[in-house]
């Protein structure tokens, strides 16, 4: 019995994909016990942060003031941990700051957004510029397409990049620095929400007040 | 005297001494893989469902597996002991008569003449636990000094060998089985904490039904059986991975002991998921988490008393050490955990 109106999978011979289990051929009857097989009460942690560092949460504030914000790579200055000192550099659209995990570390970011799917890329490298490997993925949501309220639900993802485990660019790194940002991936999901919690805290503070979203400052 | 002292007027009490009953002869996983309603199924049924189980006979009533489970009881502590009970709490998972609760008969059988006298119907698979927190209420309050409670699964054999239930996949789960627990207003095997709480939100979720639209108590067609409705089972799976760990850890926290510390760890057992996802969330290693699982299937409310009285037999519960219950009931309305400090070793 055929019930697929488009030729699904039809350039693959049947049963050649492993793995892939669709109504077809693994009817509710056996794919339940599969699916509740998968929940568990605890998930450890390097199964949910493993090679991702997602983070989530609903922001108190309008998303496409939020969204505003957030593309505006000056925002960081406010709601990171330790981003601190933005300032352009010759490159338009390049920001270099400090990143006060690091002794004298220099971070550079330019940051990519999209206002029409509220995308947020930051683009950012320790030390140098040339490469910008570590890729902090953002998406404003309306919160009342999704949660049927009004405000933002932020989507914050970070893949674990191979130059987290080693620096490619030792050169460019300062004498005598110790820590590389790659030490603290393991703490990304935790600090990661802890910066979520900032901006959480910031944008509903500057809503509930009647303040614009992005400060005069930015403007 | 110090008046200020929490634990004046909350003398301790014992949970001293458990023994259960399993009836019949082990009914094997193929009695049920002939029904299977395909080969996949039976497959399947096999994979999870345990090796075993036991079915209480036709006739074989709640009270009858009480009295049995009770018996060594008696042997160890004496007949007058479990005569001079002043609390007898009765919990059955399929009563007998829907109308009667079966405590008064379990007094007559044992000789007893309890001044009170509970069946406790809403504490399901966690009800063990639940009737120690009434004991204990009840000996901490008055002046009666000792309480048995007992846990009578009875709806495997009667409920799960119907010709249209015993195809389902969850027909060979369920097994039949009863466990006894003895309280004693002492310090010997003290209840360290116990914490029960009903969740209003999640009643109504388990249904008993006919499969028709038959009440059970009219004439016609149709089989009883408790179901959930088929998109329910995630969410109950999802509540039961998170309000057993929750209510183990809160006994945990107030008794002071990290739950990958506790000795023996026993809790209900609906299925091989729920045990390993308890003893992952509370960390700890699956042997101090012991389950009789395999060899008796879902006991329900039987199944903490059961292993517990199947572990105690073996010499796996040391004296002294922490022995932690816990459970959820039903479609997640009700949980509770306890702690005790075992003294009941043999």
């Amino acid at each position: 019995m055929t019930t697929s109106a488009l030729p699904a999978l039809s350039d693959i011979p049947e049963a050649a994909v492993p793995g892939v289990l669709r109504i077809e051929n693994s009817d509710r009857d056996a794919t339940t016990p599969i699916i509740l097989d998968m929940l568990r009460s605890v998930y450890p942690h390097d199964q949910i942060f493993g090679d991702f560092c997602p983070v989530q949460g609903y922001i108190d504030a309008p998303p496409r003031d939020l969204y505003d914000y957030l593309a505006d790579t000056r925002c960081l200055e406010e709601w990171t941990y330790s981003l601190r000192g933005f300032t352009e550099t010759d490159e338009p659209g390049l920001w270099v700051s400090y990143d006060r995990l690091g002794d004298s570390t220099k971070i550079y970011t330019r940051t990519v957004a999209n206002p029409d799917a509220m995308t947020v890329d930051y683009h950012c490298a320790w030390d140098q510029s040339d490469h910008l490997w570590m890729v902090y993925l953002m998406r404003v949501v309306d919160a009342q397409v999704v949660f049927d309220k009004p405000g933002s639900v932020v989507l914050w993802t970070n893949c674990h990049h191979p130059f987290y485990d080693k620096n490619p660019y030792k050169d460019t790194a300062p004498d005598g620095r110790k820590v590389w940002v790659g030490d603290f991936w393991e703490m990304f999901s935790a600090g990661h929400q802890l910066e979520l919690d900032n901006l959480k805290a910031i944008a509903e503070y500057r809503a509930s007040h009647g303040l614009p979203i992005k400060p005069a400052w930015m403007e | 005297m110090d008046f200020t002292d929490p634990t004046l007027g909350t003398p301790p009490v014992s949970l001293v001494d458990v023994a259960s009953y399993l009836p019949g002869e082990p009914v094997g996983t193929e009695y049920f893989t002939q029904f299977s309603r395909s080969d996949r199924m039976a497959k399947n049924v096999m994979f999870r469902a345990p090796k075993g189980r036991h079915h209480v006979a036709r006739d074989e009533t709640a009270v009858d597996m009480i009295e049995r489970a009770t018996a060594p009881l008696i042997d160890r502590h004496g007949t007058q002991e479990i005569s001079n009970i002043d609390v007898l709490l009765t919990h059955t998972q399929l009563p007998d008569n829907p109308v009667l609760g079966a405590g008064p008969e379990v007094a007559r059988r044992l000789d007893m003449k309890p001044r009170w006298v509970f069946d406790i119907h809403n504490g399901g698979c966690a009800a063990f636990v639940h009737m120690m927190w009434m004991a204990r209420m009840i000996l901490r309050t008055t002046d009666a000094r000792t309480a048995l409670v007992a846990c009578a699964q009875n709806c495997a054999g009667p409920v799960f060998t119907q010709p249209d239930i015993r195809g389902l996949a969850q027909a060979p789960v369920p097994g039949d089985g009863c466990g006894v627990g003895l309280l004693v207003k002492n310090n010997s095997a003290p209840i360290l904490d116990i914490e029960c709480r009903t969740y209003p939100e999640f009643a109504g979720d388990m249904e008993f039904s006919t499969n028709g639209d038959r009440k059970y108590w009219e004439p016609g067609e149709g089989q009883g059986c408790v179901t959930f409705t088929e998109s329910k089972v995630a969410k109950v799976m999802t509540r039961g991975n998170r309000l057993v760990p929750e209510v183990a850890q809160a006994v945990c926290q107030r008794i002071g002991v990290k739950s990958r510390d506790i000795d023996t760890f026993v809790s209900n057992q609906p299925n091989r998921l729920f045990l390993r996802n308890w003893n992952e969330a509370l960390e700890l290693p699956p042997e101090r988490h012991p389950d009789t699982f395999d060899s008796c299937g879902n006991l329900f409310a039987a199944g903490i008393p059961v292993t517990l009285d199947t572990e105690n037999r073996a010499g796996r519960l040391r004296n002294g050490s922490v022995v932690l219950m816990a459970a959820f009931a039903h479609a997640g309305d009700f949980a509770g955990a306890a702690a005790v400090r075992w003294g009941a070793a043999r």
